[in-house]
């Protein structure tokens, strides 16, 4: 079984945004929304050290996602290879999942009434293609393939070379886009687009913290009424004449 | 007065009396209603058993794992139970929509609505007597009931708060109606609504379905009838409102004959004042 991840070249990549249109036509993404994007950091340092960054963002597909038990219907689920993948047959557009990606890798496509993200071109994937952002790169910065196969570039990249989790003190749930190139550019990237930690919604707080519980308890008190009572007609007896 | 030869509150009954109001069987529902009661059912049923499959964040998750598997091995895919939830769902509300345009004048105007499950202080009172009856802790005799008791009066108010709310929150759901925030809360109030209808179910179904005492109201579910002696004994404001119609339909029917009888020039007395004896087997 293959494990897909991505390695991003953050020295090669030149923040032409090719990756993000390829994006946007290969899976109709309206404006406003995106499955990846590439952001820049903005100068930072002193003169005449200056260092500057592109932070391509995208879905992390990570291990251990938290957008998975957001999703209340299952929608959003993991593969066996790892790409976190989004059933639309399932999804009615709740936003759980959108605020439980530490990442911001999810958008609502409000033309569907549904949420959408990167699945790696999971559709290309299957066909033997890479995914449509890679073969566009122009500088070729982003390089796909299998963690499970030993002879891959992004094998190399990750256990031989330093490529490196966006993973924070606060954040760190096995993300599989890694970033290659100076270590300054990730670390720049890192402060600039730090992960966020996973939010619920106000509604799923409201339903798991107590809503549950009180008709929980509603339902169990009811139930528990008419069994008194049944037990009760049981134990008496029932008679040829009612009253 | 016509009405004022039947009594305003319950007597003890002779014999005679009570074997033939059980004898005699008086209409409880229109056959729409017992159609539409059962159709209501089936779809609760399938409702609460797809929707139940459908919740699976481990967040607020309440079916265990197997019971999501055995309903996703029933349709084959959670995408198509989904799919099956939302089409009962659709042709329940669309259903109940028909029900509240065509039977608006005879359900659902304010007056009959307040007239057959508005609570007053008999049904306080029983309440009361009813619990306590129950649990085999009081031997008081029931107040006087309308058409519907006042449990039956306390879960219908109970289902006419709910019920559309659940069709709404619905339908935001299926239709992605006023965006994902709505969507959202529309998930929670959907779990809650039904949760409290679910939790009056239980009372209900007791009721209907198992309590001896009831056992009339059960069948006139099937075919719309009670006998006299249940509804006397058990609704007694109702069984004296259809005494009442009773009596003005013969009083009517006289007048008509008396008419008739006056146009053909007939001097002979059909003996108004005998209405009370009037033919017995009408209802």
């Amino acid at each position: 079984m293959p494990r897909y991840a991505m390695v991003i070249d953050q020295e090669r990549c030149v923040g032409c945004q090719s990756c993000t249109v390829a994006c946007k036509s290969e899976w109709d993404v309206p404006n406003g929304g995106a499955r990846t994007k590439v952001r820049q950091t903005g100068t930072a340092g002193q003169f005449p050290k200056l260092t500057n960054s592109f932070y391509v963002s995208q879905c992390n597909h990570c291990d251990r996602p938290t957008c998975v038990p957001a999703c209340p219907t299952g929608a959003t689920y993991q593969e066996a290879s790892g790409i976190v993948r989004v059933n639309r047959d399932l999804c009615i557009g709740c936003g759980s999942c959108v605020a439980a990606c530490p990442y911001g890798a999810r958008y609502i496509n409000a033309s569907l009434g549904k949420v959408d993200k990167c699945d790696f071109c999971a559709s290309r994937v299957e066909k033997g293609l890479q995914p449509t952002c890679v073969t566009t790169c122009p500088g070729h910065a982003k390089i796909f393939g299998d963690l499970e196969d030993r002879s891959s570039d992004v094998f190399r990249l990750v256990y031989r070379e330093t490529a490196r989790r966006m993973e924070s003190s606060t954040v760190a749930i096995g993300p599989n886009v890694y970033y290659a190139g100076k270590p300054e550019h990730a670390e720049l990237a890192l402060a600039s687009f730090a992960p966020v930690p996973p939010r619920l919604i106000a509604p799923t707080t409201v339903w798991r913290s107590f809503l549950n519980k009180f008709v929980y308890l509603a339902v169990g008190a009811t139930f528990l009424g008419q069994a008194v009572a049944f037990f009760h007609q049981l134990s008496s007896g029932e008679k040829q004449f009612e009253e | 007065m016509a009405s004022s030869t039947i009594e305003v509150a319950p007597l003890p009954l002779t014999v005679e009396r009570a074997e033939a109001m059980a004898q005699r069987q008086i209409k409880k529902h229109h056959v729409a209603i017992v159609l539409l009661h059962w159709f209501n059912a089936t779809s609760w049923l399938l409702e609460l058993s797809t929707g139940a499959g459908l919740i699976v964040s481990p967040y607020y998750r309440f079916a265990p794992v197997w019971y999501l598997q055995v309903m996703e091995g029933i349709f084959g895919s959670r995408a198509n139970m989904l799919r099956f939830h939302i089409a009962v769902g659709l042709t329940w509300i669309t259903v109940f929509l028909v029900y509240a345009i065509f039977g608006f004048r005879n359900y659902l105007r304010i007056e009959v609505v307040q007239h057959e499950i508005g609570l007053d202080n008999d049904d306080v009172e029983w309440l009361k007597v009813r619990t306590l009856r129950l649990l085999g802790k009081s031997q008081d005799v029931l107040p006087p009931q309308g058409v519907y008791n006042a449990g039956q009066k306390m879960f219908a108010l109970l289902v006419y708060g709910a019920v559309p709310l659940i069709m709404l929150t619905g339908l935001i759901m299926t239709f992605h109606w006023f965006g994902t925030a709505i969507v959202a809360w529309a998930m929670v109030l959907h779990f809650f609504t039904v949760g409290m209808v679910v939790s009056g179910l239980m009372i209900h179904i007791y009721m209907g379905a198992v309590f001896p005492e009831e056992k009339p109201a059960f069948y006139s579910m099937i075919t719309g009838m009670v006998n006299e002696l249940y509804a006397y004994q058990h609704h007694f404001k109702w069984w004296r409102e259809v005494k009442v119609q009773e009596q003005a339909w013969r009083e009517r029917i006289i007048e008509q004959e008396k008419l008739r009888a006056g146009a053909a020039g007939e001097p002979k007395e059909p003996a108004p004042s005998e209405s009370p004896s009037v033919p017995k087997e009408r209802l």
